[in-house]
């Protein structure tokens, strides 16, 4: 089978396209180039920086196959970068690597695949993807811990049967074993972490360069329930629900952040007990199975959450689609900082759903 | 998983064959470059040694300065040897400058330069760095016609001290009127360059009918290896170093030769006669026009560029409707063809050509443009293999894109 690989620099990438290559497939490997590199100071660490690309070419060279940079700043730059921004300012802390999924890998990428007449895209997700039914599913990974299937959960069904994750079975140590005997040069790499254009910078300080500066207006800090004002903040773009640290004030407290309020740009703070909640909003919902209204399922409110088990207390049936975009869920147990921005993500057993953002 | 050792289990890139159509980018080594470098390889001494090891490679060095002074008509003396024409062309801009400079010329003016907006990265970004200097640029539209009212306007102050204005676009093919530029150019006080990289080889080169000062030439660009170029410098004209130390190249430009490199351009300028390069002229036109006209026939949606100008024999430019460039590059590469895009490449990722910007095209048209660069050994059998594959990769894209 002829198969597009996309390929960061990373081990991960690279032990996908190795192994795609020793089960004799045709393997194309690219590079999406998101960012001019002249731009970003980061050297490595930061995903598709142009180290990183270098030892995408290196391990693509290695392995004898074809190897692109493929341009998609504009893209980039529209779908991920601008509502990241956007998001911040708005009160909210996104996940910008969704919207690289949704627009970019399994979107841009997806069509490069039919121009190059390729039949799978692979990357290296630790995702599965289980053939056994009508209709091919996303399950977690066997690595627990690094799975990422969280960020899989915008994917169309149209899409999965052209998807490959060839280390979706692995563990990360065993990726890396692989990547030594292999012989490729990135098996000792350090695992890309944070927001991969974000580089040198903290987030806030990516915010602050890359927004309209009328839009950072500084405000109060107020405590919640009563109003009382404890301080000031310079954009509330800097704080994210349930921030302790950072706060910039000396209160005998401990005082988590609630909520980022954009239209007074003020930043409610408070007890921990308040950032407790069992019931979710979610809007602009994605799925890739029909979700029973009686049974419970589990969600995961971030990536790093382990997930709790929930129920589906709002949303209507879509004739032929399953549930539509908007659902509420009620938890069993009370849940920690419910982040607006953030995503909700659906699980039965270790089936990916779907999910959607947290309102 | 057993321990595998992966590239003895590889698959070997795809056993299509693989067709070279992009020779205005770099060229194969031609028959007689072929046998220079091989008959020289074990010519390991360096040529400013007194003892035996240097005497062959001196003479090599000074066969070959004969051989390309002959084929550009012009004398031994004013031919130096650089690592490439992106030198070339450092080494005559940055030296005038120096050299106005020096003499007092520019002393309580800015030296002014006239160039044009379609040059060689390696002359409009060499002028962006030179400090203290004023840089005009004449506009070529995008029929590849050089705006000669602006040029003979900028001129006529007698104000410009150098023209530095490119032979052939190696993007599009368009060929400028250097004659009569050089011309010009004198009479209106300037010296004049030409940086005649993408010429050579296509047509007849005589410099001194040309009314210029200073030219530059690429080796790789004919048919011979990398590392070598050329500047013209005509006699009688100074021009300090760029590269200093030893005394190599009459103290113009330091650094032990590239005895190798330069075997390879003498050889190939040595078989360069004016009826041989008319010959491959008129055939890699024919083969080119062949091409247009196929290609006119059986895809849609394609618009050439610059056909009602003067252009190289060998090269194609043109835009294809309803497709992304990157793609289709990628998608002819995985088959087997080796042609360009009209974009440039910077940081790593493919920005529409400054020059055909430059020319009036838009991001689009540079976007989804394609540079075809036929050769001297390009055969018909090639091309027609090549128009098909052109074909039906685009109706493919175009498919996909719907």
């Amino acid at each position: 089978m002829k198969v597009l690989v996309a390929m960061s620099g990373g081990v991960d990438s690279s032990v996908a396209a190795a192994l795609l290559v020793q089960q004799g497939h045709q393997v194309i490997g690219a590079t999406m180039q998101v960012w001019d590199y002249c731009d970003l100071e980061a050297g490595s660490g930061s995903c598709c920086s142009s180290l990183d690309v270098d030892d995408a070419r290196s391990v693509a060279d290695r392995l004898n196959i074809p190897f692109y940079v493929i341009n998609c700043e504009a893209q980039f730059k529209t779908s991920v970068i601008d509502p990241f921004v956007q998001s911040y300012l708005q009160g909210q802390t996104p996940v910008p690597c969704v919207n690289c999924n949704t627009f970019l890998k399994f979107d841009y990428l997806i069509k490069k695949m039919h121009e190059l007449e390729c039949d799978y895209l692979a990357t290296g997700h630790y995702a599965s993807i289980e053939n056994s039914g009508e209709t091919p599913t996303i399950i977690t990974s066997e690595d627990s811990y690094k799975d990422q299937t969280y960020f899989l959960f915008t994917l169309q069904k149209s899409v999965l049967k052209h998807l490959m994750f060839p280390i979706g079975h692995l563990k990360k140590p065993q990726v890396r074993i692989l990547a030594e005997e292999f012989g490729l040069i990135n098996a000792r790499k350090k695992d890309s972490t944070g927001i991969c254009f974000v580089g040198k910078g903290d987030y806030a300080e990516f915010v602050s360069r890359h927004a309209d500066p009328a839009s950072l207006k500084p405000g109060l800090i107020r405590r919640h329930p009563e109003g009382e004002i404890l301080g000031r903040h310079n954009g509330i773009h800097h704080f994210t629900y349930g921030q302790r640290r950072g706060l910039g004030m000396d209160y005998h407290e401990t005082l988590f952040v609630l909520s980022t309020d954009p239209k007074t740009n003020t930043v409610w703070v408070g007890d921990e007990k308040f950032l407790y909640s069992k019931e979710l909003s979610l809007k602009d919902c994605n799925w890739l199975d029909s979700l029973p209204l009686d049974e419970d399922v589990t969600v995961k409110i971030r990536y790093a959450h382990r997930g709790s088990k929930a129920r589906i207390i709002e949303g209507s049936q879509v004739e032929g689609q399953g549930l539509g975009e908007k659902i509420k869920i009620m938890f069993h147990e009370p849940q920690r900082a419910v982040t607006p921005g953030q995503a909700a993500v659906f699980y039965r057993d270790r089936q990916l759903m779907g999910g959607g953002w947290i309102e | 998983m057993s321990s595998t050792n992966i590239s003895s289990t590889l698959t070997s890139l795809q056993s299509t064959s693989k067709i070279y159509l992009d020779h205005n980018a770099t060229t194969p080594l031609g028959e007689a470059a072929r046998q220079a470098l091989l008959n020289h390889i074990d010519e390991f001494g360096n040529p400013s040694s007194i003892h035996w090891a240097g005497r062959i490679p001196k003479m090599v060095l000074r066969e070959a300065r004969n051989a390309v002074a002959k084929s550009l008509n012009v004398q031994p003396l004013e031919i130096v040897f650089t690592g490439s024409a992106s030198e070339s062309n450092n080494l005559i801009l940055k030296g005038v400058v120096d050299q106005l400079r020096a003499q007092g010329k520019a002393s309580n003016t800015v030296p002014k330069i006239l160039t044009s907006t379609v040059e060689h990265p390696s002359v409009l970004y060499t002028l962006e760095q030179i400090k203290g200097i004023e840089v005009l640029k004449v506009p070529v539209d995008r029929s590849g016609t050089l705006d000669m009212n602006f040029y003979s306007k900028a001129l006529e102050s007698k104000a410009v001290h150098l023209v530095s204005i490119m032979t052939a676009n190696n993007e599009t093919g368009s060929v400028f009127p250097i004659g009569k530029l050089g011309k010009m150019a004198h009479e209106g006080g300037a010296l004049f360059h030409t940086d005649a990289v993408q010429a050579l080889g296509k047509m007849e080169l005589d410099l001194p009918r040309w009314n210029i000062d200073f030219a530059s030439f690429s080796a790789h660009k004919f048919y011979c290896l990398k590392g070598v170029g050329v500047a013209y410098i005509k006699r009688g004209l100074e021009l300090p170093s760029l590269i200093h130390g030893g005394g190599q190249e009459r103290s113009r430009r330091a650094g032990t030769e590239n005895v190798l490199g330069i075997a390879t351009l003498g050889a190939m300028c040595g078989s360069l006669s004016a009826e041989l390069v008319n010959e491959k002229s008129k055939y890699m036109q024919e083969l080119r026009n062949h091409m247009e006209s196929r290609i006119e026939k059986e895809i849609q949606g394609i618009d050439f560029h610059c056909r009602t100008q003067p252009r190289t024999p060998n090269t194609s430019h043109f835009s294809v409707q309803g497709i992304n460039g990157e793609s289709l590059l990628m998608a002819l590469d995985l088959k087997g063809f080796a042609v360009s895009t009209g974009a440039a490449c910077s940081g790593g990722s493919t920005e529409p050509s400054p020059v055909l910007l430059a020319m009036g095209f838009s991001k689009e048209e540079a976007q989804s443009s394609l540079r075809v660069s036929l050769g001297w050994r390009t055969t018909l059998e090639e091309i027609d293999r090549y128009v098909t594959v052109l074909g039906s990769t685009i109706r493919h894209l175009r498919e996909v894109n719907l």
